[in-house]
Formats: C-alpha cells, sequence, structure tokens
C-alpha cells in the first residue's frame, strides 16, 4: 500500500511538472489576454477537481448513511476537505484573471456565483462537522451532504437568469493548447487523487488514533509540489510584462493555497502522532 | 400498532394542533417573527427611498429577506419550546413516528409564516407603493411555494442544529446557501408579477425545488432526528 | 444486552454486558459519569449503541416502543398545558384516546385530573410526579427512570417510590438510576454497579448496606 501510495506519488509529480511546462511555456500566447490567459490551465483543472470531489462526497455520504461504515465516511470528510482547496484555489484563480481581463476582482455573473455558492454549501458542510457534538457528526454530516448535493443543481439553473460575461469555454484552435489543457487537467485530477488520498489515511486515523501509516506518505507528496515551484526558476524571458505578473501571481497563489494546506495536513499529522503515542503508554 | 398511514396523517395533525395550542397560550414565535420583520420593513425604508418605480426592483428582494429572517426566528423559536423540558425525548421513546413530527412540525411553522405574511404584505404594499401589473394571485402560488420552501428545509436544519453547539447560528448557516436558489426564483418571480411579464420559469423551479427537498428531508429526518 | 458505546473519542460504555429478568427492580449506581445515563438512554432506545445490540423482550427497541416507560429529571411535559392536556397529547402518541387511562395515571402519582393549572406553575414535585404518570399511562412492562427524586419535596418522592413498589408487583420491570437509596432499600430487588463505563458488580438487595 505504501509502495502505491510512492509510485501513484512519483506520477504525479510527473504529471504536474509536464502540465506546467505545457501551460506556461509550450502552448502558444493567446491573442486577446496573453500569457494572463495562462491562468486558464490551472483554474479550469482546479475546478473540474473540486467538482469532482464533491461528488465524491456525495456518494460516499450515501454511502455512510446506508452501511455506517467508518470508512465511507473518512472518504467523505477527505473529499469535501481538498475539494474546498481546490474551489478555493479556482476563485483565487478566477478572481486574479478577473482583475487583469475585466478590471474588477469580481461580477455577479452566473458561473462565479454558482461556484462562490458551492463553496459556501461546502464550508457549512465543513462547520457542520466541527460544531456538532460528538456521537452525531457522522451522520448527520453525511445527510447534510445529501442535501447539499441535491441543491448543485438548482443553484445552477437558478443562476441561469444572471447575464453572463465569463469567457465562454475558451475556443482552443490550437491543438498545443488543448494539448497543454489536456495535461494540466489529468494532472490535477491526479494530484486532487493524492491530497484525498492522504487526507483520508490522515481521517482513519483520526477515527483510530493510531499513527502508524502516516509518515510515509508525507515525503512523497511534499516533492511533488517542490518540483513544479522549481520550474519557475527556470523559466526564460523573465521580462516584467504585465500579463506576466498576473499569470505569475495566479499560478504562486495557487500553490500558496495547495501548499499551505498541505502544511495544515502536516500538522494535524504530527498532533495526531502526539496523541497516538500518549495513548499508547 | 395498526393502520400505520392513517397514523401518521393523525398524528401529523395532532402534532400541528398542540403546535398551534401551544403557540396561542404563549406567542413566543409570534412575538419574535413580528418584531424581526417589522424592524426590517423600517430599516429598510430608511436604507432606501424608493419612488414607484424603483421600488418594483427593489422590493421583491425586500419582501423576501424580511420573511427569510421572520422564517429563522420562528424556527429556532419552535424547536426551542421542544428542548425546553426535554419534551423531544419524551416523543422520540414514544411509538409515533418521526414523520409525522417533521411534517407537524413545519405544518405548523407553515402556518405561523403564512399568518405574518398575511399581516406583513398589506404593509409592504402601503409602505412601497406597490402596485401590481401583473396578475396578483400569482403573487399567492409564489408566496405559498416559497414558504414551504423555506419552512421545509429550516425544520429540517433545524433540528441538526439542536446538536450542535452554537444551536442559533447553525441554522441560518446551513439554511441560507442552500436556500439560495428558492430565494432567487422567490424574487425574480415576485420581480416578474410586479412588472407584469411572465414568471412561469421561475415558478416551475421553485415548485421542483419544494418537491425535491420535501422528499429528501422526509427521508433523512428520522436519521438526523436519532443521531446520537 | 451486550454494548458499548463510544462517544468520540471517549468510551462512555466499554462492553457492558447485562441480562435483566422481567418483574424486577433494578437498581443503577455509580459515580458521576459513570455511564449510567448513556446506558439507560440506549435501552430507552434514544441512542444507539455504537458496538453491540439492546433487546427487549426479544424485541428491538424500535420495536419495543409501546412496552416502554421513560423518566429523567427533566420533566418533559408541555409548560403552558395544564397535566391532563399534556397527557393527552402523549397518549395520542401511543394510540390512546379515551381520557380514562389518563386521569387514573394522574391520581396514582397523586395528581388531580381536573386540576386546569399549567404544568409551568406546579412544583417540581408534582412535576415530576405529573412526568411519572406520562411515562405509566400506557401501563409498559418496562420503565426506565432517571434520577427521578432530584430537587423533589420529600413528600412527592415517597408517593413516588410506593408507586413505583405497586407497579413492581403488577409485575413491570424497573431499571432506576438515584443516589438517594434512602428510599428504595425495601423496594428493589438488585443493584448494578457501573463504574467508569463498565459494569463492576450486581448484588442483590439484601447484601448492601444503604
Amino acid at each position: 500500500m505504501k509502495n502505491a501510495f510512492i509510485f501513484f506519488s512519483a506520477i504525479t509529480l510527473a504529471l504536474l511538472c509536464y502540465g506546467t511546462y505545457q501551460g506556461l511555456v509550450v502552448a502558444p500566447r493567446e491573442e486577446t489576454m496573453g500569457d494572463a490567459q495562462r491562468i486558464f490551465y490551472y483554474h479550469v483543472p482546479s475546478a473540474t477537481a473540486a467538482y469532482s470531489l464533491f461528488f465524491v462526497n456525495f456518494v460516499a455520504s450515501i454511502v455512510y448513511l446506508w452501511k455506517r461504515s467508518a470508512r465511507a465516511d473518512a472518504w467523505a470528510m477527505a473529499a469535501a476537505e481538498v475539494g474546498i482547496v481546490f474551489a478555493t484555489a479556482t476563485l483565487t484563480l478566477g478572481m486574479i484573471w478577473a482583475r487583469y481581463a475585466w478590471g474588477h476582482w469580481w461580477a455577479w455573473d452566473m458561473r462565479l456565483t454558482t461556484f462562490l455558492i458551492l463553496w459556501l454549501l461546502y464550508v457549512s458542510y465543513l462547520v457542520l462537522r466541527r460544531s456538532s457534538e460528538a456521537g452525531s457528526t457522522y451522520v448527520m454530516s453525511a445527510a447534510l451532504a445529501v442535501v447539499v448535493f441535491l441543491d448543485v443543481p438548482f443553484n445552477y439553473m437558478a443562476n441561469r437568469w444572471f447575464r453572463t460575461n465569463h469567457p465562454q469555454p475558451v475556443t482552443l484552435d490550437d491543438p498545443r493548447m488543448k494539448f497543454a489543457l489536456m495535461t494540466t487537467m489529468i494532472a490535477f485530477l491526479a494530484f486532487a487523487a493524492l491530497i484525498v488520498w492522504f487526507r483520508y489515511d490522515i481521517e482513519r486515523a483520526v477515527q483510530k488514533v493510531a499513527a502508524t501509516h502516516i509518515r510515509k506518505a508525507t515525503r512523497s507528496v511534499m516533492a511533488s509540489i517542490a518540483a513544479p515551484a522549481v520550474l519557475f526558476f527556470q523559466l526564460p524571458e523573465l521580462e516584467i510584462h504585465r500579463q506576466r505578473t498576473f499569470m505569475y501571481g495566479g499560478y504562486i497563489a495557487a500553490w500558496v493555497i495547495y501548499l499551505g494546506y498541505l502544511l495544515l495536513l502536516m500538522m494535524k499529522r504530527s498532533n495526531l502522532k502526539k496523541e497516538a503515542s500518549e495513548l499508547a503508554r | 400498532m395498526s393502520n400505520a398511514a392513517n397514523s401518521i396523517a393523525g398524528l401529523t395533525w395532532a402534532n400541528v394542533v398542540k403546535d398551534v395550542r401551544l403557540e396561542w397560550r404563549s406567542r413566543d414565535v409570534f412575538n419574535s417573527m413580528l418584531f424581526f420583520a417589522l424592524l426590517v420593513v423600517v430599516i429598510f425604508s430608511f436604507a432606501f427611498d424608493p419612488t414607484a418605480e424603483e421600488s418594483r426592483e427593489i422590493v421583491g428582494g425586500l419582501i423576501w429577506v424580511a420573511f427569510l429572517f421572520s422564517t429563522v426566528t420562528a424556527l429556532n423559536q419552535s424547536w426551542a419550546r421542544e428542548l425546553r423540558n426535554g419534551v423531544l425525548d419524551a416523543y422520540r421513546v414514544s411509538p409515533a413516528p418521526a414523520e409525522a413530527l417533521f411534517f407537524g412540525k413545519c405544518i405548523g411553522n407553515f402556518i405561523f409564516v403564512t399568518v405574518l405574511e398575511c399581516l406583513m404584505a398589506p404593509l409592504f404594499v402601503v409602505f412601497y407603493n406597490l402596485t401590481f401589473a401583473g396578475p396578483a394571485w400569482q403573487m399567492v402560488v409564489i408566496l405559498v411555494l416559497g414558504t414551504w420552501a423555506l419552512v421545509i428545509n429550516g425544520t429540517f436544519f433545524a433540528v441538526m442544529s439542536i446538536r450542535t453547539r452554537n444551536r442559533e447560528l447553525m441554522l441560518p448557516l446551513l439554511l441560507l446557501p442552500i436556500s439560495i436558489p428558492a430565494i432567487m426564483s422567490m424574487v425574480q418571480s415576485t420581480r416578474a408579477v410586479l412588472n407584469g411579464t411572465t414568471p412561469g420559469g421561475h415558478i416551475k423551479l421553485l415548485a421542483g425545488y419544494c418537491v425535491v427537498f420535501t422528499t429528501a428531508c422526509y427521508l433523512l429526518f428520522e436519521t438526523v432526528l436519532n443521531a446520537e | 444486552m451486550n454494548v458499548s458505546k463510544i462517544y468520540g473519542r471517549t468510551a462512555a460504555l466499554r462492553d457492558v454486558s447485562l441480562e435483566l429478568e422481567s418483574g424486577r427492580f433494578y437498581v443503577l449506581r455509580g459515580e458521576n459519569g459513570a455511564g449510567k445515563s448513556t446506558l439507560l438512554r440506549m435501552v430507552a432506545g434514544l441512542s444507539e449503541p455504537t458496538q453491540g445490540e439492546i433487546r427487549i423482550f426479544g424485541l428491538k427497541t424500535s420495536e419495543a416502543r409501546s412496552h416502554l416507560g421513560y423518566m429523567a429529571h427533566a420533566p418533559l411535559v408541555y409548560d403552558e398545558f395544564s397535566g391532563m392536556e399534556n397527557l393527552r397529547f402523549f397518549a395520542r402518541l401511543y394510540g390512546i384516546s379515551s381520557d380514562g387511562p389518563l386521569a387514573e395515571a394522574m391520581r396514582r402519582v397523586g395528581l388531580d385530573p381536573e386540576l386546569t393549572r399549567r404544568v409551568g406553575q406546579y412544583s417540581q414535585g408534582m412535576r415530576q410526579r405529573l412526568s411519572l404518570a406520562r411515562s405509566i399511562f400506557h401501563s409498559p412492562d418496562l420503565l426506565l427512570l432517571d434520577e427521578p427524586f432530584s430537587n423533589v419535596d420529600p413528600e412527592s418522592a415517597a408517593q413516588i417510590s410506593r408507586l413505583l413498589a405497586t407497579m413492581r408487583t403488577s409485575g413491570a420491570t424497573i431499571l432506576l438510576i438515584t443516589h438517594q437509596l434512602g428510599l428504595l432499600a425495601e423496594i428493589a430487588d438488585e443493584f448494578l454497579f457501573l463504574s467508569a463505563g463498565e459494569l463492576v458488580s450486581r448484588d442483590a438487595a439484601a447484601r448492601v448496606t444503604v
């Protein structure tokens, strides 16, 4: 199991590097927005990852309500939390891009509003998890997850009445752009899966207060983050160009969010280890 | 344990009657609801100084914000009553099905909020010089569906919030994000009726919302009630 | 029943395994936090065990509800109704629609069925007696009581114990939690001791020094 995890981390790391490289360097500059458009290669996959994770949360919650299995609940929790991380990154990237493209950070148009509400819904899920009485948490949050997910289609339909100036599905004529998007998409989905796996392990440990298998996982994930970051410093033409500022700003903001979350997970892991050793006396 | 189907309807009714009688004796729910709603109307009238034209655009939103606050207050109060002497435990220990309690509460809350709306709506019409360019009966449909949408989810989340710290904060925190599509439909359809355009699509969305969430909450209520 | 109950990281009850015979009067004792209320709530069907199961007369708790009566130190009645009005509502939940058994139950606990005063104006002793009436009007076979005597005046307490003795004689099983043993020295059959979530001992009444 640990070997599978390390192997998967290695693949994810490779994909992320490759994807970032494609997005930052290989894909051609888009006419209207120039390099700032490259934010797209992180923004869209993050959004897809978030949506997928919320769906996983829905399924896991239903399984929990049906079978009352602690594993199902661990998946639900992990998926929701990591989903919020990706959703936050999506919103941040979107806002940075918006600032460049439209001049203002936010607009109440359909896509943004829908996504923001989705974010709010899952934050309310996390709040419920934290403030519910012990013993009732799993059941109640599973019930909430089901109801929340049922809201998603209504959310989408209700918001259609807003006008939208969200860039229409960007027509990617150039095959290199399509390729870049595809690679980052796969890379991010793998990345999401990896972090969820990690988070699931932590959640299981929280459930059992046993900290044996958490150590190994950390090193691999750290490595897969570090590599793309290194890539930034090797890019040619660091000429200060306004578009580039936004592009880098976007990418760096995304990584700050992901890294920040991983740091939190690390701290949680070390707290768990301390607790486990105390209980083992 | 005979005629289960009959019992649920009968027990639901018994619950509704009980809630209405309790309310009649103590008037907790009603007083706080009324206070909030009036407060909202008055404050908004200072915040906005609308002409008849403008008011048609915003009053749809204002009405529903006022009703939303009132509904949240009503929900908190009506469950608080069950918790006060631990009465909820007595209900759970009895053979009565949880669904009867749920629908009884929903219908009771629905009645209270509707009474409030009947009192408040004329006030809104007067304060904001509203005239209905579209058929006014559609407004009734919107009010009924919209109130039900808020009440059904609200009652469900109110039960959830019983088992949390910060009980009174949890209810709006859980209810508001989920109700956003319903609120949007209510506001848009109210605006449409005031302006004379057709609210058909919005009303359908609202109706769909009510059906889906009534079913979901009905199925999940017992689980949540007994989550201990 | 063989049950465990885990609350988050704490186990409120660990592997408590009990079998109770019908028609006997059991008193559950232990220091605060030993898990007595938790156990009682599980038997009442208010709380699900994390592991294990509870069977009452061979039935699951959810099926046995009409055979149970539950009383806690909270009165479990509405302040705004009178005694009879409260009972009428709860009777409806058990499928009883006539006033007969309700008036009977009230008289047995020493309350006047005609009293129209709201429960909010009752003394604590009266409230607990009404709560007892609420637990017995459907003639349950198993009666569960959690600290019924707390904050109750001595006269009401004596009345409650007399009624419990009568019920036991007519064949009901009683499981009661209390710290006030003086009242029950005569009537109890067996004492169960819980400590830190585990069942420590069971003693027949005669051997316990109060």
